[in-house]
């Protein structure tokens, strides 16, 4: 049901845009469809391995494990123990998202996954050494770094409170 | 108008899909040896399932995404997140960090780009936070996927008004530090 919901939505969406694009640029719609055709077939692989993996990861993960340290009791720990996993967390978005998958398949509230989430977004460690220090400098980086701290823990004790 | 920053064509086999595959055969083997091929078989037919159901949703994210960064005049947008453009400033820089398509190489040059323009640290900092915390793409495609909605829906939501916050801050601090010197 709630992928009905999600899918009809994304829809709509889409095809607003797509509709705005024929209307104001209509010579780049050919673009649009190749550039969508080559996102998709670039992440259906990644999509499906990604998906199986998480379902096998979730059986694996010891649930009490899970639950103890990222379950409803787990608490502020939890989401500490969450934001930590997702500073570490190297590689790319299926890989972080289908952790996140198992983890919520396991037993993990969706506070701690936000925290987990948040902080693998704020602190992809590959891509701040190879791109945002070279092409941002240190300064830029070391204050959005230092500021973001507390970010992953506040979103997830919001998101455990709202969820 | 200028092509937003799309990504180049990738490599469809990658580090990525390399590492996912092996990720996938230990967990699949470890599944198999500890609770039989019955659970595996059981587990990967569920998962397929559920792929095969994501995909309408996939392929609506994919357009949408590609799609927004045609529909968004970006020059006219980058010149409101300039110097002295206050709260709407670092909003705009959030949102243009977002919705503006490309990877990390696209996003940073934009952001120097911004910065070298007159725009200070603060709305730098909202841009890629914007970036690094809402992409459009990486939500709609990525997150959309494998999370459930309502997680995507009240993370995002919970999360619009960081950027502006950082920069809120970073801004505060900066003048404290100029009214003690």
């Amino acid at each position: 049901m709630n992928i009905l919901i999600g899918t009809i939505l994304i829809w709509a969406g889409a095809l607003w845009a797509l509709s705005r694009v024929r209307r104001d640029h209509a010579s780049e719609l050919r673009t649009v469809w190749q550039i969508s055709l080559d996102t998709f077939l670039f992440m259906l692989p990644r999509l499906i391995l990604g998906l199986l993996s998480a379902g096998f990861l979730a059986l694996l993960l010891p649930e009490e494990f899970v639950q103890r340290y990222l379950g409803d009791n787990a608490g502020f720990g939890g989401l500490l123990v969450a934001a930590v996993f997702g500073a570490l967390t190297p590689g790319g978005p299926f890989v972080a998202f289908a952790i996140g998958a198992s983890a919520i398949k396991a037993g993990a509230t969706l506070g701690a996954v936000a925290a987990y989430v948040t902080a693998w977004c704020i602190y992809s460690i590959l891509r701040i050494m190879s791109y945002e220090v070279p092409m941002l400098g240190g300064t830029f980086t070391r204050v959005r770094l230092l500021y973001s701290l507390p970010v992953p823990i506040l979103l997830g004790l919001l998101a455990q409170a709202v969820m | 108008m200028t092509p937003p920053g799309q990504p180049k064509k990738r490599k469809l086999i990658d580090g990525g899909l390399i590492t996912l595959c092996i990720i996938l055969c230990l967990s699949g083997g470890a599944v198999w040896i500890k609770f039989g091929p019955q659970v595996f078989w059981s587990s990967l037919l569920t998962d397929l399932g559920f792929a095969a159901m994501l995909l309408p949703k996939v392929i609506g994210g994919v357009l949408l995404a590609v799609a927004l960064g045609y529909v968004l005049p970006r020059e006219r947008i980058m010149a409101l997140a300039g110097p002295e453009s206050g709260v709407r400033g670092l909003a705009v820089a959030m949102l243009a960090g977002a919705i503006f398509p490309g990877g990390p190489a696209v996003t940073f040059s934009l952001t120097a780009g911004l910065m070298a323009s007159g725009a200070d640290l603060a709305a730098g900092v909202a841009m890629v936070s914007g970036w690094v915390l809402l992409s459009a793409n990486r939500t709609l495609i990525w997150e959309l996927s494998f999370l459930p909605s309502h997680f995507v829906l009240v993370r995002v939501l919970l999360t619009l008004p960081v950027p502006i916050l950082l920069g809120l801050a970073i801004r505060h601090m900066a003048k404290r530090r100029v009214a003690a010197e």
